[in-house]
């Protein structure tokens, strides 16, 4: 790193002989050496790049229904119940049908058309065992959210506007496991 | 004839650019850098969080309570860790829970650790009333169990405070 290094002393030295006769010095301009600044400057460079991460935590925000006495009466026909097993295998069905397993993908479809058919009605509940991973249950979670462009741009194709979004997190209980535990 | 020699002169290279370039990265780099926080030093997990596509908001850096949940290194112990952003925030929360006989406390203690739900559930409390605009974030490893979760929703719901975020990475 040669800032300025071979500018150093240039302007010192003078010529003996003539000049010694002179009163008025040439007048050069001032020079500092610019190296050690450099040298630092890169060294608090190098430091915050090797120590600054780039990638910022995000957020997915959730809403809960507040702990009401009188629980809400929804239709069962409107309910899509979505479950996740212990392995993290996925489940669904609707109402009272037999739950089937899906993947991701087709989780996807099928929440997707449920909405648009059933146009605003349908109840997405999904129920996580406690066993599953926390990360397998928020690639769900994520899945659905996903869904919400698709199911708007479904609406709107016929004629509906607006979208109420219906969804709640539910706790997973015995039966539940029960029905989809030898699929 | 004698040839008159060049004076062999070290090749000039002009560092302007580079040293102003170097000085704007510098800069960047320096605004942009964010230090670990006191109570993050302290912690003793590293939480691998989930991943989820990719969202535009951020956690936000004030008025925010945080839930972590993380496994331990050491012993592959999990429990919720309860701090709040605010440094006034966390020293009235640190009050209260004093008065309250939090178990193993001390003094300006920055993160609350505890399994027990009831003990969640009332710092959940507190926090809310010390500051009612406070957002709640949970922030768990993604290998944990879902039943953690679950109870800390729970705890949430219970006390009133409906509307929470997940942390979460980038999906790759």
């Amino acid at each position: 790193m040669a800032g300025g290094g071979e500018a150093l002393g240039g302007g010192g030295k003078q010529k003996r002989g003539k000049a010694g006769k002179r009163k008025s010095k040439k007048r050069v301009g001032f020079r500092l050496d610019m190296t050690p600044l450099v040298d630092i400057t890169f060294l608090l460079l190098t430091f915050f790049m090797l120590t600054t991460s780039m990638i910022t935590p995000q957020t997915m925000e959730m809403n809960v229904p507040p702990d009401l006495e009188a629980p809400v009466e929804v239709r069962e026909s409107e309910l899509l119940t979505v479950r996740v097993r212990k392995d993290g295998k996925v489940f669904y069905n609707m109402g009272k049908d037999a739950p089937e397993p899906v993947t991701l993908k087709e989780l996807h479809k099928v929440i997707v058309d449920q909405n648009v058919n059933l146009k605003n009605r349908c109840i997405v509940s999904l129920k996580a065992d406690h066993e599953v991973a926390y990360g397998v249950f928020i690639e769900v979670l994520d899945e659905i959210h996903q869904c919400e462009p698709d199911i708007i741009n479904g609406l709107k194709a016929n004629g509906i506007n607006e979208r109420q979004r219906k969804f709640t997190v539910a706790p997973m209980d015995v039966k539940d496991s029960e029905e989809i535990a030898g699929l | 004839m004698s040839k008159i020699k060049k004076k062999r002169v070290g090749f000039v290279l002009d560092m302007t650019p580079l040293v102003d370039i170097t000085f704007l990265l510098l800069t960047f780099f320096m605004f942009t850098a964010k230090f670990k926080s006191e109570s993050e030093n302290e912690e003793k997990y590293q939480i691998k969080r989930p991943r989820a596509s990719v969202d535009t908001t951020k956690l936000p850096e004030q008025d925010l309570v945080i839930i972590k949940v993380g496994i331990d290194t050491a012993n592959q112990d999990t429990a919720y860790h309860v701090s709040m952003l605010n440094e006034q925030d966390r020293i009235k929360l640190s009050q209260v829970m004093i008065q309250k006989d939090f178990p193993g406390i001390q003094p300006n203690q920055t993160a609350f650790i505890t399994k027990d739900t009831v003990w969640l559930e009332s710092l959940v409390q507190e926090a809310r009333l010390i500051n009612p605009r406070a957002q709640f974030a949970v922030d768990a490893d993604r290998r944990i169990r879902f039943a953690w979760i679950e109870q800390a929703m729970n705890a949430m719901r219970k006390k009133r405070a409906t509307t929470f975020n997940f942390v979460t990475d980038k999906k790759q």
